[in-house]
């Protein structure tokens, strides 16, 4: 999919001003929050389960290269086949040409980031492949014109059911359903038809388990089941990072991802699938294609960004994020958004082409703070604050700026002159009221806010006067 | 270069990666798959009846509904009981493994395959069930077909009360000693399918079963 992100600034004012986000957005922040505090208690050391699933983490990502040809030596010898691309443009290629392969005119999926992150689908109708999302939220964004989702694992929660009501009615041409129980049903004799005349099934991957060869597949809805059941043929497309050692630490890592993703104590759904159907067996693919993909991920192991490569893709940073609870996913531009996001789509799409998200964080740390696997998530968007200053990627304005200060900063005599200049010039503009309704010199900082008035003597003074 | 041999080689060179270096971190990969650590988790109380309490009432919390009898013999009227109460047919689909209960003797028209979109009632066994969070661990085969609990919108589960474990892990080690490998598909069902897509409220039967019911044989 292509990035929006450059447009962050234009894009976060529309979500403000749009007062239906604004209400969904003010819904759906409780919910997540609340119900993951409350799911994390039944866990007795939720802080030691923290520090082993990152333990697990790092242990694959220190060795990656070894690991990923385990997986592939293990999947291979279950009769899977495994691929590897480069960039979204080969996925699309090697899906396209195994659909061809096999005849396939309709393929089912289930939610796949890494299929949003190639543009998979516009691939997939280019070739004459009918792509079915079938997560029910993926599926409200698909057949509304393609809309990018605004949340990884809750795509629609931008949506109120009116606008979902409105759609339904007009693409499935039937009597227009105001409650939620109709709108699930009908979405789900609709694509009930679609998962049993689909000869493609395309799923992501939430794990790949090195001991057995398999992909662990989390969902609620089922249809990851449907899809990697009843088709033919089955395509795992996932990250090159996804892999974990054993069935073990499976089962660590799923006391942690569905509680920090719905606080759920688990899923509906954790499937494990290895190799193709078996003799006598009534179900299953006859073919399983795991691609693993590269897009970005190699060049961050040994990195200083190596610890995002964690990443179970929860959600839980972006549901605690201030930033994100304010303007909702889709003004990230991207399919990651919230801190996450702005940690990867910078780094996945060119830090030039994302230069306003790492400072679309208030570096609060709540993200950091409620990361399943400890990503130091305000750490690494202050490293890329500093790569885009190293690679001259801020106006010229903003480094002079800084430049200044730091020359400044450097001689504290005259540091301590231009402050106390500083805090009476502030005082004596606020006129002996609390704020500055408006700042000349920086009128941006006073768009949306007023400044606090300072009391008209600095830090430095006033701890002096202490200590005498 | 093929994509393979280009993604590896970027990942070698990034780690450093030497012919040297190599074999210690092969070994060290190795003695990883070997040892099959277990993590930190929640202390679980594993006397026999404090299991089945606690896989009763995690299933219940999923909104599954949940049944008893003493023995395997007992389930067929159990499962009619059941139907008969919902409302439900008296015909299902049932995992060709359990085909040998005397489901016609109760009046239950069974079918032994697997399921298909038109069937309204699918009834399976399970490999075992987990207390921990209230789950069914199903494994696919020719007797055990995965569509049983999958495309019936209502899901019969018989639990042998031998059969639950403590966790995950005990699922796992259970699986490697019986069945050595896995099998194509293991799925860890956890009350009936649902979705929260629109606007966050809950509603049961997505794409998968709206009523999962465990028939607990106690003395099985």
């Amino acid at each position: 999919m292509k990035s929006r992100a450059h447009r962050f600034k234009e894009n976060a004012a529309a979500s403000l001003a749009n007062p239906v986000l604004q209400a969904n957005l003010r819904t759906a922040k409780g919910k997540f929050v609340d119900k993951r505090a409350i799911a994390i208690k039944e866990l007795d050391d939720f802080e030691a389960t923290r520090e082993a699933a990152k333990d697990i983490r790092n242990r694959v990502l220190e060795h990656l290269d070894l690991w990923l040809e385990k997986f592939e030596e293990v999947a291979c010898a279950r009769g899977a086949k495994v691929l590897w691309a480069k960039d979204g443009e080969e996925v699309c290629r090697l899906v396209v040409e195994i659909g061809k392969q096999h005849g396939v005119k309709k393929a089912v999926k289930s939610k796949s980031m890494l299929s949003e992150e190639a543009g998979l689908n516009q691939a997939l109708e280019a070739a004459g492949i009918r792509p079915v999302e079938t997560d029910l939220g993926e599926y409200i964004l698909q057949i509304n014109d393609n809309e990018p989702p605004s949340h990884i694992i809750a795509p629609v929660v931008h949506k109120s059911l009116d606008e979902v009501a409105d759609l339904f009615a007009k693409t499935h041409k039937t009597p227009r359903k105001t409650d939620i129980p109709a709108l699930t049903r009908e979405a789900r004799e609709v694509l009930r038809e679609h998962f049993l005349s689909a000869e493609m099934g395309i799923s992501g991957g939430n794990f790949l388990i090195a001991e057995t060869g398999s992909v662990a597949l989390v969902t609620n809805e089922g249809n990851g089941r449907m899809v990697t059941t009843l088709p033919r043929v089955h395509v795992v497309i996932t990250g090159i990072e996804k892999v974990i050692p054993t069935l073990e630490d499976l089962a660590t890592l799923m006391r942690l991802l569905p509680r920090s993703a719905t606080g759920q104590s688990i899923s509906n759904y954790v499937s494990l699938l290895t190799g193709v159907k078996a003799a006598g067996e009534s179900d299953g693919p006859e073919h399983l294609y795991f691609i693993l993909v590269d897009s970005g991920r190699a060049g961050l192991v040994g990195s200083e960004f190596q610890d995002m490569l964690r990443c179970i893709r929860c959600g839980a940073c972006m549901n605690h994020c201030p930033v994100y609870q304010t303007i909702g996913g889709q003004a990230y531009g991207w399919g990651y958004p919230g801190p996450m996001g702005s940690v990867l789509t910078p780094l996945y799409t060119g830090l030039e082409n994302a230069l306003d998200l790492p400072h679309a964080a208030t570096l609060c740390n709540q993200c950091g703070v409620v990361c399943p696997v400890k990503i130091p998530l305000p750490d690494l968007l202050r490293r890329l604050r500093e790569k885009q200053l190293e690679n001259h990627l801020r106006p010229w304005f903003e480094r002079m700026a800084l430049k200044a200060w730091a020359w400044v900063a450097e001689r504290p005599s005259l540091y301590a002159l231009a402050t106390r200049f500083g805090v009476r010039y502030l005082a004596w503009l606020a006129g002996g009221q609390k704020s500055i309704p408006l700042l000349g010199i920086a009128p941006g900082w006073t768009q949306g806010r007023d400044f606090p008035a300072p009391e008209g003597k600095t830090f430095r003074e006033l701890y002096r006067a202490r200590s005498r | 270069m093929t994509s393979r041999e280009d993604i590896l080689a970027r990942l070698r060179a990034r780690l450093n990666r030497s012919e040297a270096n190599a074999a210690a971190a092969r070994a060290a990969l190795e003695a990883t798959l070997a040892a099959k650590a277990i993590g930190p988790r929640p202390a679980i109380d594993t006397q026999k009846s404090a299991l089945a309490g606690r896989l009763i009432e995690k299933s219940l919390a999923q909104s599954s509904t949940v049944d008893c009898v003493a023995s395997l013999a007992e389930a067929p009227a159990a499962v009619a009981r059941y139907l008969a109460t919902n409302g439900l047919p008296a015909q299902a689909v049932v995992w060709p493994a359990l085909a040998a209960l005397d489901w016609a003797g109760v009046g239950l028209a069974i079918q032994a395959r697997g399921a298909v979109d038109a069937d309204r009632v699918g009834i399976t066994g399970c490999f075992c069930a987990i207390a921990e969070t209230g789950t069914l661990m199903l494994c696919s085969g020719p007797a055990t077909p995965a569509t049983v609990s999958l495309l019936p919108e209502t899901h019969i589960a018989l639990v042998p009360a031998s059969r639950i474990v403590p966790a995950m892990e005990e699922a796992f080690a259970l699986a490697r000693a019986e069945l050595g490998a896995l099998p194509r598909a293991v799925n860890f069902v956890s009350g009936p399918s649902r979705t929260g897509d629109i606007e966050q409220t809950i509603v049961l039967g997505a794409h998968g079963p709206s009523r999962v019911h465990l028939l607990l044989i106690e003395g099985a």
